[in-house]
């Protein structure tokens, strides 16, 4: 590779630019692209670009690992054989055509997987992008010009419905969150913590701005990875993989294992889509509507399978039961089990299933939906929550509460039952909070989530109140800590009763002015006009001691050197950007609430 | 196939009754199978149906063939494309001439909707010629049917009739050659012998091979035990784990809170803001779960995740958390310093324009300053009373005490002249003296003719008539000599005569100084300082301030330590021992809320006018165009090893903002730690400890 007279070592001998490097290799473009996203190769910054800054460069070590990998040798057999086949074709000779087609080599990923996550919690750590490509792809309608094929999104479909069912029966999800780009979903798996983004269940646009053939390459390798994951997964709670659920057929002979194999890629997508909505059903194709006695019996085996790892208390579910010890479990999984436990939820038509379907029975919910194939009906009498999303409902039940779905997701997110009355049926559900945010480290805490804070604390505080008064007199310890939640107590109340107060005088006010003839908005200017003055007094106030820090920090900063005054103003800048967005917030949140209130 | 085997009974039942609405559904799925062109699909139809189909036709297909070709066609506009009439509103003409008008065209959900409701509706075909639509009767779809097969229209034709040979001729009986039949028809072919050996030796070695082979399971246990260490090493370089996309905030909810929704004219005002920095995502609120579309750019963003995975260099960087204050250098406590000028103390009003310059007399008492009005005035220091006032006439740019004590003499700059001013101050020996030495002949002139000393008209003292204009002018130490720049001379007061040795300056000089104790000369052009010594009469060495312009130096007392000013907010402390490179640059740091705050705005707020020593304490100042004046603390140690100690002390405010300038000059009293500063507002200050 180095010539003779070039450099031994340093950044020159050690860097090689991307030109170069598929030089070397002797292959094109697409072809060191698909090799370095497999193999997982990505460019480094050396420290000094010898050739240009404009330039990639590549480690020389990545590049001699991507020249003795075997795959190179299998693409290039590949082309070579592909070639074959045209000539074949190109001389008519459809016989020899058709037998090269037969036998075309395939390459596989299993050493690559391992190679590039030697332990299985490596792999785990670098699953979020995994986890939210496969979802992607999973929503994508297949488009044969595009070259995303139907069984690769099947397969995709399987994946992520497989990854699902082991979140939800080992009630290792954390935290959920509706945003607008789709949801996201946290889990917890071995101690690492794993996010990933699915779009919601709608007809994904495809754009024309994108390369699919790098995205399919990606998949290609997370599909490997994600299969070998379950696999391990499934096998790590003694299931087999991949899962073929119901006992009978296991019982059975050979074809039928076979055939119930088939039933799982093919139409585990028709049943849910058939259940989706009826719209959907018109654009299944005719052949798929004609319900013959057979197909229908496998549908019904598919939706078993189906069921059995999301909400019936199948073989599955044992076997789980029995490889997740008490003992195993902390304490958060533990609280996640127990979340939903006494509840039972159905879920309408409008909401989205397959979300809920799959947090629910995680937080150790039963769930039903409108459809078939469901558990149980709409007329049971133990239903404790139906969720809606739709402005009014014909008949209601009384035993049961109609819920917003998003109360799920909140609940979720609280590790705690909230209360449902502003999730009611037909009301504007309260703001929905992303639990990603550290609401301190930001500086600034929403009020809803200072709400629920409060409606926790409240009902931690309740809980213990039954047995307080022999503790009272029992020990003075407990009564000390008594105290001290009571003077918070009645701090808080204080507060509450000032800002009553403060709210019956402006009251007061008002009224008093209106008998005097104020009209409203002159009341407002004056106020307008009073409020200003007292903020300047207030600024001149700080003001002074203001200059005074300010003083200070110039006069550092004058005697400093240049990098680290440089990296001073940037921390200062920081946190001014900070400071302002905080400000921006409050403003417009004052402004909403006297929009709300005028 | 077992669905196709069901219809092809149920079809011939479909002649004899007609129709129930599941066979015709059916029928329909197949007709629009045939309609898109999807022959081979069609052609899949178990051929015996058709057979069933022909018998049972030939008794309806003649009505229909005759009953079609009565009907002539209602328009009239002949074999001309459609696309003439596209924009009008008729499609042609009918027999008698009159418009056909078009009829208003169904949507795709009205045609869905008609197909729902009419189980004939299939039948229905939109003629676009006509622009009608004809309902195709049963025959009909029977002969298009047969049609898309590749049969006959009609079932009642029979293509394969046997041939009528309608000729007679000779040798009609006999075949076409009578040659008897080559051998070769009868032996086995060698080339087929040879394939068949071909094949049956390929199968025999396993290179064609009849059975697929085993697919084997596509996934496995992986990773084992996690326990083997040596195993689950990763090969090659250091693996640089991606960095995780960062998690959504509160702002990306479907139903954020409302604080976090801009408000319209925000959004607006995202568009003038450039590209790359506009907030790429808008929050907005949904009402319900129901009501939040798919995301566009769902796909765009997975892409580019996809990008920056496999295209972003990846480098290893320690992030580590700095505490803001372990950046500020350690210095000592500003206390320990004192003392040093702090508080405004006296303000000395008078002057009517900019105080362009200030000048403490020797023995601490008198303070003398010029101004751009033209006047000079001298004041008492202790209580701002003004002595005197000179009218020169013109702006002011510069007032120099002599230093001895004994000769009370002022050099005033103005315009193109120099003034040797006599203050009249002093004991009456002091004051002859002093008369003795400003008494100049009418006009004696210079050798070299660029300055003409002239008695003054007006006050007692010497004019000295230059040609060009003077800015800086500074005394020797002796008070003999002083020198004045642009052009640099050197003046003898005792023998009344002008030097001119700096003939050959590059540069344009901005001012000259003498060293405090040494015959060494400075002479600062723009970029550098140049070190004379005067004995010698030669260079003694360049300092480099690496300034953008130099405004003013001023030397320590000790002599061995420069400080140098410029208009770019710099100052530069030379240590003459250690190098010719600056020691220390100190930098203006303006914060940004400041200018807005007090509205000081200006092209070059941070322009630094003057920097001064004092005489005896540890102290420089500096002021500058910002109407601030910075004090320093400036230890000189006499131990050579030890660095000078430079600490900031304290900024001084308190001269108002005005066009000409914020200070324009600062000065120390002699013995005292105070700081007179004169400011653009036409006000001295005195700053004292």
């Amino acid at each position: 590779m180095r010539n003779e007279g070039k450099k031994k070592e340093g950044n020159a001998a050690r860097f090689i630019t991307r030109n170069k490097a598929v030089k070397h290799l002797q292959v094109g473009l697409p072809l060191f692209r698909k090799l370095c996203i497999l193999k997982g190769i990505f460019p480094r910054e050396p420290k000094r670009k010898v050739e240009g800054n404009e330039k990639t460069y590549y480690h020389q070590k990545d590049i001699n690992f991507l020249f003795h990998e075997p795959l190179l040798a299998k693409f290039r057999h590949i082309r070579s054989y592909k070639k074959k086949i045209k000539k074949a074709r190109a001389k008519k000779n459809r016989e020899l055509a058709e037998r090269l087609i037969d036998r075309q080599p395939t390459y596989k990923l299993d050493r690559l997987v391992l190679e590039r996550y030697p332990s299985f919690v490596d792999a785990l750590r670098d699953l979020d992008d995994c986890l939210t490509m496969v979802h992607l792809f999973a929503a994508l309608p297949a488009v044969n010009s595009e070259r995303i094929q139907v069984d690769r999104i099947h397969n995709c479909r399987r994946l992520s419905h497989e990854w699902q069912a082991y979140i939800s029966r080992t009630h290792c999800l954390r935290k959920t969150f509706i945003s607008v780009k789709g949801i996201y979903y946290q889990a917890e798996v071995e101690g690492q913590k794993i996010t990933w983004l699915t779009p919601h269940a709608l007809q994904q646009v495809l754009t024309d701005d994108v390369d699919i053939n790098i995205m399919l390459t990606f998949l290609e390798f997370y599909e490997a990875l994600l299969g070998f994951v379950n696999f391990k997964l499934f096998h790590s709670i003694n299931v087999k993989y991949p899962p073929i659920l119901d006992p009978r057929l296991e019982a059975l002979a050979a074809d039928l294992y076979a055939l119930c194999r088939y039933i799982d890629v093919g139409s585990r997508t028709l049943s849910e889509t058939a259940q989706n909505s009826n719209l959907l059903e018109f654009q299944q194709p005719y052949n798929e509507k004609k319900d013959t006695r057979a197909e229908e019996s496998e549908v019904r085996l598919a939706q078993l399978q189906y069921q059995l790892p999301a909400n019936e208390p199948g073989a599955l579910m044992h076997l789980m039961g029995d490889a997740k010890g008490a003992d195993e479990e902390d304490q958060d999984t533990k609280e996640c089990k127990s979340l939903f436990k006494s509840f039972k939820f159905f879920l309408s038509r409008e909401v989205p299933r397959e979300s809920l379907l799959f947090i629910i029975p995680a937080f150790g919910g039963v769930v039903s939906w409108e459809g078939d194939g469901a558990p149980f009906r709409e007329t049971e009498e133990d239903i404790t929550h139906q969720i809606v999303d739709r402005p009014s409902i014909g008949h209601k039940f009384l035993s049961r509460e109609y819920i917003q779905p998003q109360w799920v997701y909140d609940c979720v997110n609280n590790r705690d039952i909230l209360r449902t009355d502003e999730y009611l049926l037909g009301r504007d559900p309260p703001p929905h909070l992303s639990p990603f945010v550290d609401n301190e480290a930001e500086g600034y805490i929403p009020e809803y989530a200072e709400e629920i804070k409060r409606q926790i604390a409240a009902k931690k505080q309740v809980l213990p109140m039954p047995g307080l008064g022999d503790r009272d007199l029992a020990d003075p310890g407990s009564l000390l800590a008594e105290g001290v939640i009571d003077r918070a107590e009645a701090n808080e109340a204080n507060e509450q009763r000032k800002k009553l107060q403060m709210l019956e005088k402006q009251y007061h006010d008002e009224l008093n002015m209106e008998l005097q003839g104020v009209t409203f908005s002159a009341a407002h200017s004056e106020g307008s006009l009073q409020t200003p003055a007292g903020d300047v007094d207030v600024d001149e106030g700080t003001g002074i001691e203001l200059d005074q820090v300010d003083n200070e920090l110039t006069l550092s900063k004058v005697s400093m050197s240049r990098s680290r005054r440089g990296l001073l103003t940037a921390i200062e800048m920081n946190k001014q950007r900070k400071e302002d967005k905080i400000r921006l917030l409050k403003e417009r949140k004052k402004r909403a609430e006297f929009n709300r209130s005028g | 196939m077992d669905h196709e085997a069901a219809e092809s009974e149920t079809l011939p039942e479909d002649n004899d009754k007609s129709s129930s609405p599941t066979i015709l559904n059916k029928q329909h799925s197949y007709t629009s199978d045939a309609a898109s062109s999807d022959l081979e699909g069609s052609s899949g139809l178990s051929r015996d149906q058709g057979e069933e189909e022909d018998d049972s036709y030939h008794s309806a297909s003649e009505e229909s063939d005759s009953s079609e070709d009565e009907v002539a066609p209602r328009n009239t506009v002949g074999d001309v494309p459609l696309e003439w009439y596209k924009e009008e509103e008729h499609i042609g003409y009918d027999i008698s001439g009159k418009k056909i008008k078009k009829h208003a065209r169904k949507d795709k959900i009205d045609s869905f909707l008609a197909g729902v409701d009419d189980s004939r509706n299939w039948r229905k075909i939109f003629d676009e010629y006509n622009d009608e639509e004809v309902e195709l009767t049963k025959e009909e779809t029977k002969l298009i049917r047969r049609l898309l097969k590749g049969k006959t229209p009609h079932a009642e034709v029979d293509p394969y009739a046997p041939y009528v040979d309608w000729f007679d001729w000779e040798d009609k009986g006999h075949p076409l050659s009578n040659a008897p039949e080559p051998k070769r028809r009868f032996i086995p072919s060698k080339w087929e012998h040879r394939k068949v050996v071909q094949y049956i030796r390929a199968i025999r070695k396993g290179w064609i091979k009849f059975d697929k082979p085993e697919e084997e399971p596509r996934y496995y246990l992986l990773w084992g035990d996690d326990s083997t260490s040596a195993e689950s090493k990763r090969q090659g370089l250091k693996y640089i784990p991606a960095p995780k996309p960062k998690l959504a905030g509160h702002e990306e909810s479907y139903n954020p809170p409302v604080e976090y929704i801009p408000t319209q004219e925000e959004v607006n005002s995202y568009q003038l803001i450039y590209e790359e920095d506009r907030p790429k995502f808008i929050p907005r609120r949904y009402e319900s779960l129901r009501s939040v579309p798919a995301y566009e750019n769902a796909l765009k963003e997975g892409f580019d995740r996809c990008l920056d995975l496999y295209l972003c260099p990846r480098t290893m960087k320690k992030r580590i958390n700095i505490d803001p204050e372990s950046l500020k250098p350690r210095l000592p406590s500003r206390k320990d310093l004192k003392p040093y000028p702090s508080i405004c103390y006296l303000e000395y009003k008078g002057h009517a324009g900019p105080v362009k310059s200030i000048s403490v007399a020797i023995s601490g008492q008198w303070l003398a300053s010029g101004s751009a009005d033209g006047t000079v005035r001298l004041w008492e220091v202790e209580n701002a009373r003004c002595l005197k006032v000179w009218e020169i006439g013109e702006p002011i740019k510069c007032v120099a005490w002599n230093p001895l004590p004994e000769l009370p003499i002022l050099a005033v700059s103005a315009g193109h002249d120099v003034l040797l001013l006599d203050t009249e101050l002093g004991d009456e020996e002091e004051q002859h003296r002093v008369k003795e030495l400003l008494r100049a002949d009418s006009s004696t002139m210079d050798d070299s003719g660029i300055v003409s000393w002239i008695p003054h008209e007006k006050y007692a003292g010497i004019w000295l008539k230059h040609s060009k204009v003077v800015t800086t002018v500074d005394w020797h130490r002796k008070g003999d000599y002083f020198t004045t720049s642009r052009s640099v001379l050197l003046h003898q007061l005792s023998k009344k005569q002008t030097h001119n040795p700096f003939k050959k300056l590059r540069g344009l000089a901005v001012s000259a100084i003498f060293h405090p104790t040494r015959s060494i000369f400075f002479i600062s052009t723009k970029n550098h300082v140049r070190v004379y010594d005067l004995l010698k009469s030669k260079l003694i060495s360049k300092l480099e301030t690496g300034l953008h312009e130099v405004s003013s130096i001023a030397i320590h007392p000790g002599g061995n330590n420069l400080l140098v000013g410029s208009k770019d907010g710099k100052i530069c402390w030379f240590d003459m021992d250690l190098s010719s490179r600056p020691y220390k640059t100190l930098k203006y740091v303006i914060l940004l809320e400041h200018l807005v705050d007090k509205n000081v705005c200006r092209t070059h707020p941070k322009d630094i006018t003057n920097v001064a020593f004092h005489r005896s304490y540890p102290l420089f100042a500096s002021s500058s165009e910002d109407c601030t004046a910075y004090v320093f603390h400036g230890m000189v140690y006499s131990d050579l090893n030890q660095n000078p100690l430079i600490v900031p002390l304290e900024i001084l405010r308190g001269h108002a903002s005005s066009s000409s300038g914020g200070v324009l000059d600062s000065k120390f009293h002699p013995r005292q730690p105070w700081l007179f500063t004169a400011g653009a507002d036409s006000v001295i200050k005195l700053y004292c400890h």
